[in-house]
């Protein structure tokens, strides 16, 4: 029976994630690396891994399923979530932004209408500022939006901002930096405290 | 409204058939330790003003209520807790009553936003004790016992942790930061998430980066006295100080009655901090993905109600206990106390003198625990 399950984001973290977690002595065989299961134990035995998609982390985890997790930060500020933080991993660092047509102006609109994949980040960002918005919540491909006139502007992730410019758009503002945090379940954090310092140690040593 | 009647809300749910059985079960073997700690039961209204959980739980809490409108206009709420009430009673109905006050009580609150994806539930069973008129460590450590006691009757010896903190150390070294409210709040969430890197950096302009560094990992650890310890060779301003006492003079106890395996110290534990006023606790037990319950000590809340007096006091989330029960593959017969019997052998008041400062605590509480073992009823005399 492992001591410990982690969830870990699907995705664009995924690879960085195993690998950082591989050094921190918790390494998943190559084998079952390339199957399609979605639940691996680690070499030793001690670790198990489930790989879900990254919205999916923070609810496995909150519930105790999983004790921890590996996830972005985008995806914690999205959810809203009450989980454990200890570590900031450097791994998938990005920016949360608001984009626009180069060109276009948003100061000189009454009403902004956003699309995005992050309807809760960007309410907040907006409802900071006093800005009326409409949010048009996607699942993918937002940097459409404007260009076809669905938004004025959006929302979203960005790593190097080639999608951006290739669409049109342009950075405006950087809403908040996002990179992969180890997050740790309430409960789990008291119940295993043994198992979980051990890894947030070794973690912490491989960052 | 073409709705199916078939609905049901978010958040509710039926009990029905073993795991019913199992609840009332619990919830019995709860207020039958809690009698024999000499606990009353109170029953709160279930419908209360609105301005009763804003000023007994804070704003933040309350807020969580399902509020509606009485006939003359005032606002009303389904009840979020049963300490606002009690500590009301304790305040006017019970004001004049010989101390201390012990009330005990099993009942659905009502909150319609949940706080977390785990805790779906909009209705829950809290089930807790509150202890007022007292402000003696041994107070503290009789609650502490009680949670423990309730535990164990319920075969959960060795699966179950308490941790405890107090609020004096937090408030102490946010004090000699010179925080304003918002950046203690700032701080105050960095602990509460274990962020130890964004907690340095945040303590960078304050503090040299040494004692910065070393007061981060203290919050991340939770272990047993050593905790305490690397909390004095961090922590020097005197609030702090004194708070670390008070939580070593409660561990000297908990040490003494052999019980170390199931409690802890977690300095990072800062939950409502404007609500305790003294010793905090969490209870976390193996197969809950979330705590089953909380308490401490709330001395600032019965002034609300005209009565200012010390208060400590604990809750249990019953139907969370049941999940874990029930996954275990409990029922209600394998309990150690059964649904209905008897169980008070003898329900002799046993007074003491208890918690007046010659007699040692240890002492007390070992009597108190080895009566306890045979069901027999203990009420402790504690000095106010």
């Amino acid at each position: 029976m492992p001591e410990l399950t982690i969830a870990v984001a699907k995705g664009r973290l995924q690879d960085e994630a195993l690998a950082l977690l591989a050094a921190a002595g918790a390494g998943v065989s190559s084998q079952d690396l390339s199957s399609r299961r979605l639940a691996v134990e680690d070499e030793s035995g001690r670790y198990r891994f489930i790989f879900v998609k990254p919205g999916d982390v923070p609810v496995y985890v909150e519930h105790g399923i999983a004790d921890c997790g590996v996830v972005g930060r985008d995806v914690l500020l999205e959810s809203g979530t009450d989980l454990l933080q200890p570590l900031t991993l450097e791994i998938g660092r990005c920016r949360i932004v608001v984009a626009a047509r180069t060109g276009v102006n948003l100061n000189e609109l009454g009403m902004l209408r956003v699309a995005t994949k992050y309807p809760h980040i960007a309410a907040t960002h907006f409802g900071a500022r006093g800005r009326p918005v409409e949010i048009i919540e996607l699942s993918g491909s937002v940097e459409l939006a404007p260009g076809l006139g669905l938004a004025d502007c959006i929302v979203d992730l960005v790593q190097s901002g080639r999608t951006l410019r290739e669409n049109g758009l342009k950075e405006i503002e950087v809403i908040d930096e996002s990179t992969g945090r180890l997050v740790v379940n309430r409960a789990s954090y008291q119940l295993k405290a043994k198992a979980i310092a051990a890894l947030i140690s070794n973690l912490r040593s491989e960052i | 409204m073409t709705e199916p009647l078939s609905r049901i809300p978010t958040g509710m749910r039926y009990y029905f058939g073993q795991e019913a059985r199992l609840r009332r079960t619990v919830e019995q073997t709860g207020m039958t330790v809690f009698d024999g700690w000499s606990y009353e039961e109170i029953t709160t209204p279930t419908v209360d003003y609105y301005s009763l959980f804003e000023h007994g739980m804070g704003r933040a809490e309350a807020h969580r209520a399902f509020r509606f409108t009485d006939n003359d206009g005032s606002l009303l709420a389904l009840r979020p807790d049963v300490t606002s009430a009690a500590a009301r009673a304790a305040a006017t109905l019970f004001a004049d009553r010989e101390r201390p006050l012990r009330l005990c009580y099993a009942a659905p609150v009502f909150r319609q936003q949940p706080q977390s994806h785990a805790e779906w539930r909009r209705e829950s069973t809290q089930i807790g004790c509150e202890l007022i008129g007292a402000n003696t460590s041994v107070a503290d450590l009789e609650v502490l016992m009680i949670v423990s006691e309730f535990l164990r009757r319920l075969n959960l010896e060795g699966d179950y942790a308490i941790t405890l903190n107090d609020v004096g150390i937090f408030n102490g070294v946010a004090e000699r930061l010179g925080l304003n409210p918002t950046l203690r709040e700032e701080m105050r969430q960095l602990i509460d998430v274990r962020n130890a890197a964004d907690l340095e950096r945040f303590l960078k302009p304050y503090t040299s980066a040494g004692e910065g560094q070393a007061f981060a990992q203290l919050v991340q650890l939770s272990g047993k006295r050593e905790t305490l310890e690397l909390a004095r060779s961090v922590i020097s301003n005197e609030q702090s100080r004194e708070a670390i006492d008070r939580l070593e003079s409660l561990w000297n106890v908990v040490d003494s009655l052999g019980l170390t395996d199931c409690f802890e110290i977690d300095l990072g534990d800062v939950a409502r901090l404007d609500y305790y006023t003294g010793l905090t606790f969490k209870i976390y037990v193996k197969g809950a993905g979330y705590r089953v319950g909380s308490g401490g000590r709330y001395d600032g809340l019965t002034a609300s109600f005209g009565k200012a007096e010390p208060a400590v006091g604990f809750v249990v989330d019953l139907d969370a206990l049941t999940d874990v029960l029930r996954l275990r593959s409990m029922d209600a017969s394998t309990l150690a106390l059964p649904a209905g019997s008897p169980v008070l052998r003898a329900s002799v008041a046993d007074e003491k003198p208890f918690g007046e400062s010659p007699v040692n605590p240890s002492d007390v509480f070992e009597e108190a625990l080895q009566k306890r073992a045979q069901d027999e009823r203990v009420s402790l005399k504690l000095a106010r």
